[in-house]
């Protein structure tokens, strides 16, 4: 919302405060500034002139040629603009004049006449937007002054955030009143009384219903569609709003004065009794902007004999609407149901002053205020002819008084406040209150909202006491340094994987269906029913999709990518295992490796490489042969640790690399990490160092193609369990003939050093041992 | 008795020493004054004819002889040894500012990174880590935190929901993690609860439909507003250094009161919003059924927004876009 200070000050005299005290003071009341600006026209060689002559351009029909006395003398002017003639009063911006933008206005050619400056319009001396033409004065203007005299615009403006409880500081009447505390000065009151001459003519009421508690009008005959004076034109405008004529500016003019939106309706087109209903199904409304609406049972609309004639609070109706030639009017004044305006005013996406201010609730209590209001812009109220009031009140629920202990204010605040402090602050907001020695019993006044429990006087007692006013203290919670299992786990593994050279990536949680159905089919996904891009309604059941789309991203656009893991959630159909009524959702870390990061030559990665990464991680990982969607038919395994099934390895299935368009193999994992403890993953079993040499063979075997080299491994560190054993392959190799598998013991004994014989019963033990376990034959001794 | 003439033997050992082109010189030379045919060893072979007390005068002298030529030999094969390495790292001229094999940060994302720091700020001050649902009902995001239904935050231009009746949602703000710990965990409560939150935005400079905040909550007896104020100070100065400016504005948020926004005052003189926070609203504790001696506060602080500040940067858009060039970054 844009506030002028000008306008500001016939409500508070702001002549002593300065434009930065004015700030600090809004923000400290909690007005977020958005924007600050002061207003400084430079009106240098800009004069009033009049126009004595006036006759068609010789060389150009769109143009005529003036001449316009400036006092001292006579310029000879071309100008485009035809809402003028001779004897007119206008501003003259003279040779080496400025105008908006500082625009230079100079001497020139126009098809062979010499214009000696400019007449202008009111948004070439940047006063308002008007395209209409050039800005007429009035007529008893001194000729030749200089235009800063007949209208100075010097101002401040500010655009202020108003939170949506603070309905009451949409005007400039209301963040005057919140001013006023702050600095200590007073209100002016400016309500002045009206002099009727005539009795209205249409019957008014504000309905059965409830949510139109008051409906207020006044008749105006006889009145002349005109512009506004300047200071109107350049206050509306200044606050961003569009000019029109003097009746429509004028209610909007009150709307952003005291906050009570008005609407003018043509008493020409009206009949009979004006009232507030709700709308019937199938009811029809055109409204102003000309568009055919239609109603149902929760808009509330304005009546004549029970017709539709307006949208109540949001837009008023074609039919009735002021034009050029309306004679006499009717002036609305009425306060609407918060609720009911701002479903409608959502609902038909017509948002407007009006209704903004009627959603965030306007004073119960203003309407009559309004009115008056209204009709004394007009520059004599004498001499324009209007009605007494029409008033149909209902009594509203008036809210009882709320009593509370004084020590609820240092319970929360964390400080003492003074009675002085709070009689002062309650007193200047005009919140009705009594101070009893333990008690504060207050009530709200007609304009707040937002005042229903005590907490709510103490926040408006911190508020105006200044938040920065208060100390600071440093109370400790009671998990010191425990941030707890979910964020080690975390912690744990983004850390590894990133120390890794595995890029960390975040992705959105939106997917393509097909993504989800490649490799859970199984699942039904969970749908945002009002999706940003359609395309992407599904929310992702599996890590995998997006760790490729990074991939791929990466390696078209820079013909290089990475390996790459994310720790995110997957959510699906099921019911969730935890709570109750929302979908299933699972905390996972996904992994890619590619075989190749790059386009050119490079390290190549193989499965084996994801399962020492997962080992790594969790040194007790065991996988087994799991068929997947999605995956490769044999290289796709299931994860466990501690027998209990976490995730999902393998390799990408050559379809899907094909059906995404990938060249490379790709190697991905899934784990859930929900089912992890912390400690679980940090715990080692140590084993003690031997303090004797190691004994060394290379074995070479002759292996089935399915043979689980782990399987082998954990045979021979079983047979040596008694010692410190090192076992590894060393090659896995295939040719025509046969799958060869080197496996590489060191082992060590914790008592003595071994001498030949032993050692060679060791090794004849360990290639017995094996070749009848697992039908295979050793090939040689390597070492 | 004659006696050797030792200056003209160490003379002849310094002149030799000279000569030296080669490291394996020196073994040579060792030979050729100490070995069994130099005449140190001749002289040594003559003690045996001599009186007792010439024998141990002579004797001496040879030793010490002996001594001196050994410590020359080492001392200059040291001197070699040294120069010849002198002349080696002379010539070897390694330039560092050839980066091979590049290693850039640790490529952890930086939004974990930010997480991270936060969340250890506040883990030093007593809170633990809570985690909730991103899909939630709309009572846990709206309801319960004291938004009713007809509060403009609930229109379907601002959130994703997941069903016709808008009962579950993707949770726009982390406080629905408020309720969750607080409707399993009796009071006292010191919790932050870093996630991903949704909102009905496309993906462009300054709006993701996803992006994370830390919510904070502390609940307890005697907490006030002055412990509020303190709390996020600390925080303030923890993360951005302990000379930055900060003041509270007040605001509003339907699930605190008083609410107030916390600025810090930038480089440049201007001052930005860190994070929104304030006394939890009586009627969220009591939405949680939470008895009315406990007291608290809450906050929520935008982790993009504080990546964006710590490290300039100027588009949300790259935090999900998982450019190479940006991961690489950090």
């Amino acid at each position: 919302m844009k506030i002028l200070k000008s306008w500001l000050n016939d409500w508070i005299n702001l002549d002593n405060i300065s434009d930065d005290e004015l700030s600090n003071a809004l923000e400290s009341l909690g007005f977020e500034i958005e924007y600050y600006k002061q207003i400084t026209p430079n009106y240098k060689n800009i004069v009033v002139g009049k126009v004595i002559d006036l006759y068609q351009h010789p060389n150009a029909d769109k143009v005529r040629v003036t001449k316009v006395d400036v006092g001292s003398k006579v310029y000879e002017i071309v100008c485009g603009a035809w809402n003028f003639d001779k004897g007119a009063v206008v501003p003259v911006a003279l040779p080496k004049s400025k105008i908006k933008d500082d625009f230079l206005i100079d001497e020139r050619d126009i098809r062979g006449v010499k214009s000696n400056g400019m007449i202008c319009s009111a948004s070439e001396l940047d006063l308002w937007d008007d395209h209409d033409g050039i800005l007429i004065l009035d007529d008893l203007e001194k000729i030749g002054s200089d235009f800063s005299t007949v209208y100075d615009s010097h101002d401040s403006i500010w655009e202020i955030g108003v939170t949506p409880n603070r309905g009451d500081c949409m005007s400039h009447l209301g963040i005057a009143r919140e001013l006023s505390n702050y600095f200590n000065l007073k209100l002016i009151d400016n309500f002045k009384e009206i002099n009727p001459k005539i009795k209205p003519v249409l019957k008014v009421n504000s309905g059965t219903g409830k949510k139109c508690t008051s409906y207020q009008s006044i008749e105006i005959e006889n009145i002349k569609i005109d512009d506004s004076s300047l200071t109107i034109k350049h206050r509306l405008s200044s606050v961003g709003v569009r000019i029109i004529n003097n009746v429509v500016d004028y209610t909007n003019y009150v709307l952003h004065d005291i906050g009570q939106p008005l609407h003018a309706f043509d008493r020409d087109k009206l009949f009979g009794t004006i009232s507030v209903r709700n709308a019937k199904e199938d009811e029809e409304l055109i409204t102003l902007d000309n568009q055919k609406r239609a109603l149902d049972k929760t808009d509330l609309i304005i009546t004549d004999n029970n017709n539709p004639i307006a949208l109540a609070g949001v837009m008023g109706g074609f039919d009735t609407e002021v034009t050029a030639d309306t004679k006499n009017l009717l002036i609305e004044s009425a306060y609407f149901d918060k609720v009911s305006i701002m479903k409608t005013s959502r609902k038909l996406n017509l948002i407007s002053d009006a209704s903004i201010r009627f959603e965030r609730g306007i004073d119960r209590n203003i309407q009559t205020f309004g009115l008056h209001r209204f009709i004394h812009l007009f520059e004599d109220s004498d001499d324009i002819t209007y009605s007494d009031i029409q008033n149909d009140t209902k009594d509203f629920d008036n809210k009882s008084n709320i009593k509370f202990n004084k020590n609820m204010i240092r319970d929360v605040l964390g400080i003492e406040i003074d009675d002085k402090f709070i009689s002062k602050t309650l007193t200047s907001l005009d919140i009705p209150h009594t101070l009893n020695d333990d008690t504060i019993e207050f009530s709200s006044p007609s304009w707040r909202y937002d005042l229903e429990r005590p907490i709510d006087i103490i926040e408006e007692l911190a508020k105006h006491y200044g938040f920065n006013n208060f100390p600071s203290t440093l109370p400790v919670g009671n998990k010191l340094n425990n941030v707890g299992n979910y964020w080690k786990v975390r912690k744990f593994f983004i850390n590894k994987l990133s120390n890794l050279s595995f890029h960390e990536i975040q992705t959105l949680s939106f997917i393509d269906e097909s993504l989800n159905q490649i490799f859970n089919p199984e699942l039904k996904s969970v749908n945002v029913i009002n999706p940003i891009d359609k395309t992407q309604e599904s929310m992702r059941t599996n890590l995998y999709s997006t760790l490729i789309n990074t991939f791929i991203f990466n390696l078209d656009k820079h013909s290089y990518s990475g390996k790459y893991f994310e720790v995110n959630n997957t959510y699906d159909k099921a019911s969730h295992s935890k709570y109750k009524s929302i979908p299933n959702q699972n905390y996972k870390l996904g992994i890619l490796i590619p075989k190749k990061i790059t386009d050119n030559n490079d390290q190549e990665y193989t499965i084996q490489d994801l399962a020492s990464t997962l080992r790594m991680l969790l040194p007790k990982v065991q996988f087994s042969k799991l068929s997947k969607p999605g995956f490769h038919k044999n290289n796709s395994f299931l994860i466990t640790v501690n027998d209990s099934p976490i995730g999902h390895m393998g390799q990408l299935s050559y379809a899907t690399q094909h059906q995404l368009n990938i060249n490379e193999d790709i190697f991905l994992a899934e784990i859930n990490l929900e089912a992890l403890e912390f400690n679980s993953l940090i715990s080692y079993d140590y084993k003690p160092l031997s303090q004797y040499p190691f004994i060394k063979f290379d074995l070479s075997f002759k292996v089935p193609e399915n043979l689980i080299s782990q399987d082998l491994i954990e045979e021979v560190i079983n047979l040596l369990k008694n010692n410190e054993n090192q076992i590894s392959i060393f090659d896995d190799y295939t040719n025509e003939k046969s799958r060869n598998l080197g496996i590489r013991i060191i082992t060590r004994s914790y008592e003595k050093t071994y001498n030949d014989q032993e050692s060679t019963e060791i090794l004849n033990s360990v290639v017995d041992y094996l070749t009848k376990k697992f039908s295979i034959t050793l090939n040689e001794k390597v070492d | 008795m004659p006696e050797l003439n030792f200056d003209k033997v160490f003379a002849s050992l310094d002149l030799r020493i000279g000569e030296i082109s080669n490291i394996d010189q020196f073994d040579e030379i060792s030979k050729e004054f100490l070995g069994k045919s130099s005449l140190i060893s001749e002289e040594r072979k003559k003690l045996s004819s001599l009186s007792n007390e010439d024998k141990k005068n002579y004797g001496m002298k040879l030793t010490e002889a002996t001594e001196f030529i050994t410590s020359k030999i080492n001392e200059q094969r040291q001197l070699f040894l040294n120069s010849q390495f002198s002349v080696q790292e002379e010539a070897e001229i390694a330039d560092i500012s050839i980066d091979w094999k590049p290693l850039r940060g640790s490529y952890k994302h930086v939004l974990s990174t930010v997480m991270e720091e936060v969340v250890s700020i506040f883990s030093s001050i007593g809170y633990e880590v809570a985690y909730g649902p991103e899909a939630e009902t709309s009572w846990h995001n709206f309801d319960a935190l004291n938004t009713p239904d007809w509060h403009p935050a609930r229109y379907e231009s601002d959130t994703l929901y997941l069903d016709k009746n808008l009962e579950t949602l993707l949770r726009t703000q982390t406080s629905t993690v408020q309720i969750r710990h607080m409707e399993e965990n009796d009071p006292p409560v010191y919790i932050v609860a870093p996630g991903r939150v949704f909102r009905s935005d496309q993906l462009d400079a300054t709006h993701s439909p996803v992006f994370h905040q830390l919510e904070g909550l502390a609940i307890d007896k005697n907490l006030t507003f002055t412990d509020l104020k303190g709390t996020l100070e600390f925080f303030v100065k923890e993360f951005f250094g302990s000379d930055v400016e900060t003041k509270f504005i007040p605001h509003f948020f339907p699930f605190t009161e008083p609410s107030a926004e916390v600025l810090v005052k930038w480089q440049n003189g201007e001052w930005l919003e860190i994070l929104g926070c304030g006394m939890v609203d009586p009627n969220v504790l009591s939405n949680v059924s939470y008895p009315d001696t406990y007291k608290g506060f809450a906050w929520g602080v935008g982790i993009e927004r504080l990546a964006m500040l710590r490290y300039n940067i100027d588009h949300i858009k790259n935090f999900y876009e998982n450019d190479i060039r940006f991961l690489e970054q950090f």
